[in-house]
């Protein structure tokens, strides 16, 4: 085999990891040419015949903890200096050193993995075996507010970088200890903890089932961005749609556990994942349950009639001005047509193109740093869309479809829905250009046909409108029913108990 | 999650519907596109006989060139032809934009077409795509309808005629009525009436009612004025924003009427006809009075009322009857209670309706 063609082929993954036995001398060959790795030798209470080696990853392990509760222990406690060589060990790992934890390995696998994530490791002359000391530094981010779902009534915490962080803001909401937290490892390189939570008598066992297994099945180099996990646990390379909901808040990712879901966390990406996902939860925000129920459900309608007009109302411009002008009320097509006059460019062209640029301006104001990317959103959207219409380079009525349907976009809750709904937008605007309001109808039938097609860990998408009689049914997706009348979880998710109240 | 080969073979065979569906509906490509800013919206359309078959008259209304140049003047277009359609083909030559039959509102026929019959008129509206029979339909009398196309200048007529609409759906003017009501009055009863208009003043004339145009079996035959066209309102149910000043006791009363029904039921003896029940109630108070009236003043002026209504009623009746025009439908609408015996006069119900005796009963009530 060519090196070009070896270096194509799939790797197998090595296990173990590091061949060969424990011993100093093959941790040291292991971290060669890493300039963090650090050692430490220590005479046992001033005893130069009895000498002890640490080890640990400089940033990783914390200096204060290595110190105190390894190090000193190890120079200054006159027992380690007396005691017979063969039970030093022993007496390290009962209690002659203060670290709470403390483990006994004999492969050099778990102890790699073990400095990397903070621990020191503690050899002694004339033995390959070592103990491992959690000493880790807890440096990280801290609990602050979600700024992507903010609260105006609710908690004000949000998930952070830390795994283990995040595991603990859910337990402290959900104590019972039927709360399972299920730890898996992705990323040949990044090595990344991956939590799978859910209730234990709720959650739906096959569901747990099938989501470890899908996570053991992925075999990347790291887990850097949500993609990462998303785009290998469902098929979603098939449709722009989110089939993976996912929230920064931690109250919600409880309320979905408490609804029977599944869910999911990793370390570094500050957000949660609950499964399955069904096109109803990407209309819900956090709020829906402080509110009264009364407005709770207005706004929900209000978020789903959003929905049809930012993914309808340029295809349905285009259609009834190009194609159907008889359908528009005469006074609107009076207006339209004093509006249109003197403007170079065919309808189609223009809201193609005013569609475009409305995509433009957002990215650009994304891209850059807040108070500029503010400043691009008002030049872009104010000042250049003022002077192409008072330069007839574009229509009125246009702007006005262009920017309704834009602004109705950010009412969802969800930005990958709202993203799939802006691809969508364009497909819809093509096919009105293309046969007026049959074409934006076989786009609308096709794109039920998407939805309907797809699935969520063994649930169907659109499974709130289209379960069968056979699936028990939940409460209705479009309101917000009073809080004691949403006796039930929904039916689909196969949750193994339904009352959640009695 | 994967589409196996099953799902391919599904998604093959809805596409293969979908097409054979769109080829089985006829269509034979994708529909012209046409820019709104190119268009010329016709709003008016008056039709006349002419002696080369069918003089056409369109306007546009005021139209709008920019957003800057609000107000110009409205477009009006005419042709004269041998047929409605070759009349219609000939104004889109004349217009630098795209006329466009859409947004057709009112339809004025004038009275010598009516004269020969309207029928080919509405045929053309029901047939044609664009038009449709959602216009208003007015009959001119004593004029063409171009006359009274042109009666509304640079601003063209159809504002006028949209105030008459508004107007009459507030009981304010006469009764309305859709090119699609009169079609299926005249295809089921063989008759209808249709408001008559009128150009009115010298110069850029003003359009005003001039009471109804009856048409039987698709010609005009004649028209109800005044008190006639009053009895005829009531007939169909209108006229609810009537005024009656009446006299009582040598003072004026001014009676606003508020509401207006009448109903209909046939009498039978055995199986044949022996005649024709009306009953009118109508509901009105008093909108102006000099000093309140007592209760026999009251009953009085009750009693006024209802003779003078009942007047309007069977004068217009009476002219009717004499046409042999049922165009209220009051036999259909006493047929709802006798259906076994109606399908044995139904053919014959316009001279059933002219010989039957007719007993008009009238109840009015002031509050």
């Amino acid at each position: 085999m060519s090196k070009q063609s070896e270096a194509n082929a799939p790797h197998p993954r090595k296990e173990p990891r590091i061949p060969g036995p424990l011993s100093l001398e093959r941790l040291k060959e292991v971290f060669a040419d890493c300039a963090d790795f650090s050692k430490r030798e220590v005479y046992l209470h001033g005893d130069s015949h009895r000498k002890a080696t640490v080890c640990y990853i400089d940033g990783q392990a914390r200096s204060e903890r290595l110190n105190d509760y390894v190090l000193r222990p190890l120079a200054q406690d006159p027992m380690l200096a007396t005691a017979p060589e063969s039970e030093l060990f022993d007496l390290m790992e009962r209690g002659a050193l203060y670290a709470h934890g403390c483990k006994r390995e004999t492969e050099p696998d778990p102890v790699v993995m073990a400095l990397i994530n903070g621990s020191c490791a503690l050899f002694l002359e004339g033995r390959d075996d070592c103990l491992v000391f959690p000493v880790a530094t807890e440096e990280k981010r801290s609990v602050g507010e979600p700024e992507n779902e903010p609260a105006l009534k609710g908690a004000r915490d949000s998930f952070v970088e830390s795994l283990r962080t995040n595991t603990s803001l859910v337990r402290r909401r959900l104590r019972a200890p039927e709360l399972k937290i299920r730890e898996s490892i992705v990323g040949r390189q990044s090595l990344t903890p991956v939590d799978v939570l859910w209730l234990d008598g709720i959650a739906d066992p096959d569901t747990v089932a099938l989501l470890s297994r899908r996570l053991e099945d992925i075999d990347i180099d790291g887990v850097e961005a949500a993609g990462n996990l998303e785009e290998y646990l469902v098929d979603a390379a098939k449709s722009p749609f989110p089939l993976m909901p996912y929230t920064q808040r931690p109250d919600r990712f409880c309320q979905g556990l408490l609804e029977g879901r599944v869910g999911l966390l990793a370390d570094g990406i500050p957000l949660g994942w609950l499964l399955p996902g069904t096109i109803d939860q990407f209309f819900k925000t956090g709020q829906d349950r402080a509110y009264h129920w009364l407005v709770a459900s207005a706004l929900s309608v209000i978020r789903w009639l959003c929905a049809l007009i930012t993914l309808l109302v340029p295809g349905l411009y285009i259609a009834l001005v190009t194609f159907h002008p008889e359908a528009i009320p005469p006074k609107l097509a009076l207006s339209i047509v004093a509006a249109k006059q003197e403007v170079p460019f065919s309808t189609i062209f223009e809201v193609l193109i005013m569609l475009l640029a409305f995509e433009v301006i957002q990215e650009a104001g994304l891209r850059l740093p807040g108070p500029i990317g503010a400043t691009v959103s008002i030049l872009g959207g104010l000042v250049v869309g003022n002077a192409a219409v008072e330069a007839h380079i574009v229509s009125p009525a246009v702007l006005i479809a262009v920017a309704i349907a834009g602004v109705a976009g950010y009412t969802q809750p969800s930005q990958d829905f709202g993203n799939a709904l802006r691809l969508w937008r364009f497909l819809l605007a093509i096919l009105a250009s293309l046969g007026g309001l049959t074409g934006l109808a076989l786009g609308c039938a096709g794109l039920i046909y998407h939805l309907a097609q797809l699935e969520s860990f063994g649930v169907p998408y659109l499974a709130p409108f289209t379960t069968g009689t056979r699936v028990p049914r939940g409460h209705p997706s479009l309101f917000r029913l009073p809080l004691p009348a949403m006796k039930w979880r929904d039916g689909p998710i196969k949750t193994r108990n339904r009352r959640n109240q009695r | 999650m994967r589409r196996g080969p099953i799902g391919r073979g599904r998604l093959a065979s809805a596409l293969l519907s979908a097409v054979t569906a769109l080829i089985l509906t006829g269509c034979s490509g994708l529909p012209t596109a046409r820019e709104m800013g190119d268009m010329a919206l016709l709003r008016t359309l008056g039709v006349d006989n002419s002696p080369a078959g069918v003089a056409v008259t369109g306007s546009t209304g005021p139209r709008a060139r920019g957003l800057q140049g609000e107000g110009e003047a409205a477009l009006t277009l005419e042709a004269d032809r041998t047929s409605l359609g070759s009349a219609c083909l000939a104004m889109q030559g004349q217009s630098d934009s795209y006329v466009f039959f859409g947004y057709v509102d009112q339809l004025l026929i004038g009275q010598t077409l009516a004269e020969e019959g309207i029928r080919p008129v509405l045929d053309y509206f029901a047939r044609d795509s664009e038009l449709g029979l959602g216009a208003q339909l007015w009959l001119v009398r004593g004029a063409t309808a171009r006359e009274a196309v042109a009666a509304g200048g640079d601003q063209g007529v159809d504002s006028r005629l949209e105030t008459i609409r508004k107007d009459s759906e507030m009981g304010i003017a006469n009764l309305t009525r859709t090119a699609g009501e009169v079609y299926t009055d005249l295809l089921e009863m063989g008759s209808a009436y249709v408001p008559a208009l009128s150009p009115a003043g010298e110069g850029e004339a003003v359009l005003a009612e001039k009471g109804y145009a009856i048409l039987k079996d698709e010609t005009l035959v004649g028209f109800l004025e005044g008190e006639e066209a009053k009895g005829l309102e009531l007939l169909a149910g209108g006229a609810e924003a009537d005024i009656l000043d009446m006299e009582t006791d040598g003072e004026w009363v001014s009676v606003k009427i508020t509401s207006a029904r009448t109903g209909s039921d046939l009498s039978f003896q055995g199986d044949s006809l022996t005649g024709l029940k009306l009953r009118c109630r109508i509901e009105g108070r008093l909108s102006e009075y000099r000093q309140p009236l007592s209760v026999e003043e009251l009953k009085k002026l009750q009693t006024a009322v209802e003779k003078r209504e009942k007047t309007r009623l069977e004068g217009a009746l009476e002219q009717l009857r004499a046409w042999g025009t049922d165009c209220t439908g009051l036999g259909a609408r006493a047929a709802m209670t006798h259906p076994a015996r109606w399908q044995g006069i139904q053919e014959d119900w316009p001279e059933w309706f002219s010989q039957v005796p007719v007993e008009v009963q009238v109840e009015v009530k002031i509050l």
